[in-house]
């Protein structure tokens, strides 16, 4: 296991280091940088100084560097939790992030939680119950969440929640908590303004987790070597944990790393829908303003969000199912 | 038979070294020469004891001499053991593999005897089938219990231990 883990742990790093190479100078390639729109601004305004202005502005954010230079700059200030200026505000990324980064990381926890669990529960009831009302309701709620886009959904439920039952859903506090220090009332408020963003980010996972779960443990129930233990009177419980739901729920191990960068991805336009104050909204304007050094950080935290995640399934899933595959072989 | 001594061969025993200390240098190396944010430093710091503890194991492997004969598998070397095949009660074989289709991987197995410690030899070591062979026929005289994935992974390599066939 040991080799295992360092072999996982060496193909990280320089995955890692590929990723957050390839973000910046991606973000980089439109023509321009973020002092254009300024500066653009200005010129309408009709300011004389506007081109003053912007050698002074590409001077302070390091542009008139070459942008491998800038990137190494960039990559050097991540050990020292300094990610460079952002345009926006001329502030430090650092302290723009700080706050979005941890609801991000609480509203995409909660639901990856509610994913797994919802999804546990359904996927194995519906396939124990097949072709029963139970099944057919579950099958109805995956296929919803399949077919309606998040942002779609969460337009539905805010139009539902202030028309029928008069309350506000958008954003992740009451206002007066808004920029406030951290209290029990802050906590209790993300916490009762958390339930609506999870449910409809987690909507299509939950749905397609179902459909997974419900199919793999099918497949496991239809094998003989159930049907011979039924026949031996093993009690259902046991018949079922034992050998079927095991080997039925590696696939649903192997999707965690898969899962993280999709919910991640799925909760930016519903973050924007919804106005809550996470990463998506803020990585969507650096990207329009081509604010290299606030977009590459927030892309390169998925990656390593999403790294982490791979590694962690496949962890589980050594620990959980350390089996050959049939067409694979031993080296050595 | 005659008691065969196996070791793992210098290719293999090389390249665990160079992925050590390639290990070792990426997370020691930012923090003898940069700033690091403590929380960072903090998952630097435990990247280096894995690897360090990596580059420990591998030098006890090399250190060791495997003797395999029809009544044990000694584990000669710094901190060695001794598997006594008529007294077997654990054996654990484990594939593993860093691909995403599971191909190209390579097998552990793990075995031990009554109140003795566990060895533990990876299928780069020459000879890993035979003690792998020897620990079937091992496990099939004693009776000692084998998980599904132990058993599929024996099938795999051709071997079949008899009344450990899978049952419900």
């Amino acid at each position: 296991m040991l080799q295992f883990i360092i072999r996982r742990v060496l193909l990280m790093i320089p995955t890692l280091f590929v990723i957050s190479a390839l973000v910046y100078f991606i973000i980089d390639l439109p023509p321009g940088d973020c002092v254009t729109s300024q500066i653009e601004e200005l010129l309408a305004r009709g300011d004389p100084d506007a081109h003053a202005r912007a050698a002074e502005l590409r001077d302070l954010y390091g542009l008139n560097h070459p942008l491998w230079l800038r990137y190494l700059e960039w990559v050097g200030g991540i050990f020292r939790w300094d990610f460079g200026l952002s345009c926006q505000d001329t502030v430090p990324v650092a302290d723009l992030i700080s706050e979005r980064m941890m609801l991000t990381i609480i509203m995409e926890t909660c639901t990856i939680a509610f994913i797994w669990i919802v999804s546990f529960v359904i996927g194995v009831y519906a396939a124990t119950h097949q072709y029963k009302w139970g099944d057919y309701v579950a099958s109805f709620i995956g296929f919803i969440g399949l077919s309606i886009p998040n942002f779609l959904l969460a337009l539905v439920l805010l139009y539902v929640g202030k028309v029928y039952f008069g309350l506000s859903i958008g954003g992740l506090m009451d206002p007066e908590y808004i920029d406030k220090p951290l209290s029990w009332g802050k906590v209790v408020s993300v916490l009762e303004h958390l339930i609506i963003p999870v449910i409809v980010i987690g909507m299509s996972g939950t749905a397609g987790m179902i459909r997974r779960l419900r199919a793999n443990l099918l497949d496991e129930l239809q094998k003989q070597y159930v049907v011979t233990g039924r026949a031996k009177g093993l009690p259902p419980m046991r018949l079922l944990v034992k050998y079927p739901l095991r080997h039925a729920i590696n696939p649903f191990v192997a999707d965690i790393g898969g899962l993280l960068p999709d919910v991640i991805s799925g909760s930016v336009i519903v973050s924007v829908v919804l106005s809550l104050p996470t990463t998506g909204p803020m990585l969507l304007s650096a990207l329009k303003t081509q604010d290299v050094n606030l977009a590459a950080t927030f892309l390169l935290f998925v990656a390593v969000l999403t790294v982490i995640g791979m590694l962690i399934s496949d962890l589980a899933l050594a620990a959980l199912d350390p089996r050959i595959r049939f067409g694979a072989t031993s080296e050595k | 038979m005659n008691a065969a001594d196996l070791r793992y061969p210098q290719k293999t025993l090389v390249a665990d070294y160079t992925r050590a200390a390639t290990g070792v240098i990426l997370c020691g190396a930012p923090l003898l020469l940069l700033d690091v944010n403590r929380w960072l430093a903090a998952l630097l710091l435990a990247g280096l004891a894995l690897f360090a503890l990596f580059l420990v194991r591998t030098a006890l492997r090399h250190r060791t001499r495997y003797a395999l004969s029809p009544e044990t598998l000694c584990a000669d070397g710094p901190g060695g053991a001794l598997v006594e095949w008529n007294r077997l009660d654990r054996l654990k074989l484990s594939y593993f593999s860093t691909k995403r289709d599971r191909s190209d991987g390579w097998m552990q197995l793990s075995v031990g005897s009554t109140g003795g410690r566990l060895i533990k030899v990876d299928s780069a070591l020459e000879g890993f089938h035979d003690i792998v062979e020897r620990a079937a026929q091992a496990a099939e005289a004693t009776g000692a219990p084998l998980s599904d994935a132990t058993r599929a992974n024996l099938r795999s390599m051709g071997i079949v231990v008899v009344g450990q066939e899978e049952t419900v």
